[in-house]
This record gives C-alpha cells, sequence and structure tokens, in this order.
C-alpha cells in the first residue's frame, strides 16, 4: 500500500520536479541524457519511450504516434519544445530518430502482423494454394502430393486430409511462417520434421509450428518483444523481422523438446509452458538477441 | 465482488467437483467451447496439440472440463483420460458433413467403453452459425441417438463462436450430475 502511494506521488509530482532539478544544474534534458547516457539498443530505446509517454508535453506524447514520414518534423518539434542545440548535442538528433523509428515501427509491426492473422486461409485463393503446396515440396522434396486433399498432410503434421481447417485463430500469418522458416533455413526445417516424426519422441511439426506463431504473436502483442527488437533493429522492425523471430522460436523448440523427451504428445502444453518461461524469461534481459544462430541461405 | 455473494460463499459449502470429458474430432470446436464457458477470448485458437484443461463454476459446481485434441493420431490417447469421468461432452461440427460416418464411429465406440459405461452424454451439434450446419435433429437420426438406452443422452445445437446453446447445453450437464448423485 505504502508502495503504491509512493509511486503514485512520484510519478504526478516528484519526477516532474526532480527533472526540472536536473535540468536546470545540468543544462540537458531528459531525453538528452537517456540518448547520451545508455548505449543504443533496448535500454535507451525503452527509456526514452517511457519518458515521451509520461511526458505532460503533447508534442513529446504525439511523437508515439506519429509516422514514419513525419518523424524528423517531429524530432525537430521536440527540439524546439525543449530547447535543444543541434551545435551543443549534434549526436541527439540522429539518435533520438532512430529510437522513435524504432518505437513507432514496432507498433506498425504488430498492425501488419494482425492484418496477416486476421486474413483466414482460404482454397479459394490460389496464393494461398500456392503457398501450401510451396510447403509441401520444401518440406518433402522427394515426395510427391497424390492429390490436394490426401492422408499425405499428416506426414508433414497437420491433423486431417485438408490442413485449410488448422491455420484458424492464426490465419494466412501461421503458414506464412511455416514457409518461411522452411524457405530459409531448409536444412534445420527438414532436421525438425524428422525429429517430429520420430516414432516415440515425436510431435506435429505443422500444428505445432502454427501453435509458436501464436506465441510469436502474443509475445509481439503483449510489448514483450519490444527489447528483442530494439537491440536488433536499428530502425522500424518490419514482417520479415518477424518471421525470423518465428524461425528462432521453431528452432529453438525443436531442440528443446528433443533434449526434454517428454513421455508422449499429450504433454505438449506442458512443455510448451516451460519454453515459453524460458523465452521470456531471455527478454527480461537487456542485451537479449533472439536472432537463429545458423546462417539463413 | 457484492456483499450478496460474499455472504453466500461463507455459507455455502465447498462446490462438488465435476470430472467433464470433452471429445470429437479434430476441428469440431472444442477449444473454442472450453474458452467460452471460461469466459476467455475465442479469436487465436490454434489446434489442441495434447489437452488443455480449465475449471468452471456453474450452478453449485466446479466443472473441471479436459478438451483433448481430436486429430487421429492422438485419438488412441483418449482412454488415458476416461477414469472417473463424470459427463461425457461429444462435440461435432454440423457443417462437416463429409466426417458425420467418421464421427459416428468415434462416438459408437466411446459409448462401448468399458470406463464410460453408464456416463452420460451430451452432443453438441456445433456450428449451428454456419448456414450449412445440419440440423442437431437430422444428427441425432445420422447417429442413431435414440437407440441409445444404457444412459441418459442429450442433443443440444450450438454455437461455440456466438456462445448460444452452451449454456442450455451445461444447464442440461448440471441435471444430470444431480440425478445421478441421488
Amino acid at each position: 500500500m505504502f508502495g503504491y502511494i509512493w509511486q503514485y506521488v512520484y510519478t504526478f509530482y516528484l519526477r516532474y520536479w526532480l527533472k526540472w532539478l536536473i535540468r536546470q544544474v545540468t543544462g540537458t534534458c531528459e531525453l538528452q541524457r537517456i540518448c547520451s547516457g545508455y548505449k543504443a539498443g533496448a535500454l535507451r530505446t525503452a527509456k526514452a519511450e517511457y519518458s515521451l509517454q509520461s511526458s505532460k508535453n503533447k508534442v513529446l506524447r504525439g511523437a508515439l504516434e506519429a509516422k514514419k514520414s513525419n518523424l524528423e518534423q517531429c524530432v525537430d518539434q521536440i527540439m524546439k519544445e525543449k530547447n535543444v542545440k543541434l551545435q551543443k548535442d549534434p549526436l541527439f538528433k540522429g539518435n533520438l530518430q532512430i529510437c522513435l523509428l524504432q518505437i513507432t515501427g514496432y507498433r506498425s509491426l504488430y498492425v501488419s502482423v494482425e492484418d496477416l492473422r486476421k486474413e483466414p486461409f482460404s482454397s479459394e485463393n490460389p496464393e494461398h494454394e500456392t503457398m501450401l503446396l510451396k510447403l509441401w515440396d520444401l518440406l518433402m522434396p522427394s515426395v510427391k502430393l497424390e492429390s490436394r486433399v490426401t492422408k499425405q498432410w499428416g506426414d508433414i503434421g497437420f491433423q486431417g486430409d485438408d490442413p485449410k481447417t488448422d491455420f484458424r485463430g492464426m490465419g494466412l500469418l501461421g503458414l506464412i511462417n511455416l514457409v518461411f522458416f522452411s524457405e530459409n533455413y531448409t536444412k534445420e526445417a527438414r532436421q525438425a520434421l524428422s525429429h517430429a516424426n520420430h516414432p516415440k519422441l515425436g510431435y506435429s511439426y505443422a500444428i505445432v509450428g502454427i501453435n509458436l506463431t501464436e506465441m510469436a504473436y502474443s509475445l509481439l502483442k503483449s510489448g514483450a518483444l519490444k527489447p528483442h527488437f530494439y537491440n536488433t533493429v536499428q530502425g522500424p522492425p518490419e514482417l520479415r523481422h518477424f518471421h525470423q523471430l518465428y524461425c528462432f522460436l521453431a528452432y529453438e523448440f525443436d531442440k528443446f523438446w528433443v533434449a526434454e523427451e517428454p513421455e508422449s504428445i499429450m504433454h505438449f502444453n506442458q512443455y510448451r509452458e516451460k519454453f515459453h518461461d524460458s523465452v521470456k524469461a531471455h527478454l527480461q534481459e537487456p542485451d537479449v538477441d533472439l536472432t537463429l544462430a545458423v546462417s539463413s541461405h | 465482488m457484492g456483499l450478496l455473494s460474499i455472504l453466500r460463499k461463507l455459507k455455502s459449502t465447498p462446490d462438488q467437483e465435476v470430472r467433464i470429458l470433452l471429445l470429437g474430432l479434430d476441428n469440431g470446436g472444442k477449444t473454442t467451447l472450453l474458452k467460452q464457458l471460461a469466459s476467455e477470448d475465442i479469436s487465436h485458437i490454434t489446434p489442441t496439440q495434447g489437452f488443455n484443461i480449465k475449471s468452471v463454476q456453474s450452478q453449485g459446481f466446479k466443472l473441471n472440463v479436459w478438451d483433448i485434441g481430436g486429430q487421429r493420431k492422438i485419438r488412441p490417447y483418449w482412454r488415458n483420460y476416461f477414469e472417473n469421468t463424470d459427463v461425457l461432452i461429444y462435440v461435432i461440427d454440423s457443417a462437416d458433413r463429409k466426417r458425420f460416418e467418421e464421427t459416428g464411429q468415434e462416438l459408437a465406440e466411446l459409448l462401448d467403453e468399458e470406463k464410460l459405461s453408464g456416463v452420460p452424454v451430451l452432443i453438441f451439434a456445433n456450428k449451428q452459425d454456419l448456414l450449412t450446419a445440419a440440423p442437431a435433429s437430422e444428427i441425432a437420426e445420422g447417429l442413431n441417438l435414440h437407440t441409445i438406452r444404457d444412459r441418459m443422452w442429450q442433443i443440444q445445437s450450438c454455437s461455440a463462436l456466438t456462445g448460444e446453446g452452451i449454456q442450455e447445453g451445461m444447464n442440461w450437464v448440471c441435471k444430470s450430475v444431480n440425478s445421478k448423485k441421488k
């Protein structure tokens, strides 16, 4: 209770006066101190994001909602508001701009991902169909698909004779992730599939993949992926960066599953949670970088 | 929480636990149904690998609902969850006519299981929100439900997506548990 009151008093009154005092003494505003005091990446961008969010100034808060094309203008406005002279702090402008590109980029990445997720897989859409058949060819190069609706889909871990019902809540995003992994990390994807088809330690490759898309999606939505993207992308993160993160999860989950040797597939959710927890723990580290360590080809 | 419900909580005995098994073919809507029962978001559902379990309070019962994945590969594991089941809920995709025969066969096999003998069964004719859904009466006839004599049974049309019909089904579940315990 006391902690709560203290936090309230701090964020609403003390923080403001403290900032004012430091400003008078050092002659720099909080954003300047953040940009020069912390190394580029999650630490700096997260601090800048918090500072902008809790600002009483409309221009500063508004910068978080700005479009990419307006960002430079926003930075200029902020410098004017805060009376930052380019000559005195020449690096500030570029640094703040990168922070803002990362912060606003994360939001637009979520919008793009959400659009793909909401688009249901449709057998009537030739593009979707082509993508699905491509997935088969990438994973099973030596086996021909006998027909579009066939039990063979089970060999790459779909549930029934027609994969279309398995995409469900993840829509096209689930399929794109599966294809991206198989296309850019073909060797690793086929190796994971061979582990998945192990008679005793196996799992359903495709639907576990769709489940991992859900994991990546939820982590993105909750904001948990911010440190990863702030550390690894020096600008706005794009869809391919999200797909790369999926590849990391797919590869690492397979490794984790093989190492854990679960009793049977019925324990999937328990191991999924354990894996999820370890990913979330990594994301708490300031230097987190969830990039798949094998080179793509 | 209101004062009345606090008083009620203090007064009443702990809820009686009921074990409910949720089975059916893949893509029938079991997980969506489970999440609806627990008033959770149903927009991000993915195929169930293994099982999900949730506890829901309803009419003085604590319903422990086990949602087991329906894909053919894991159906052999269903039997591991039969023990001590109070009510079986069998979910059917009413619009997936191509698999009516398959779903009927699985249900018939379940009703023959010794560990499930006498266990009341509720059949949810799900996905009634789809235009192509078969009505519950047609499904009941197709599955020969009227030949079931060794237990209480009920078929209820519903839409796990919109929530329609679920409460009616769950009322029947609670009623059947009550009459079994007497």
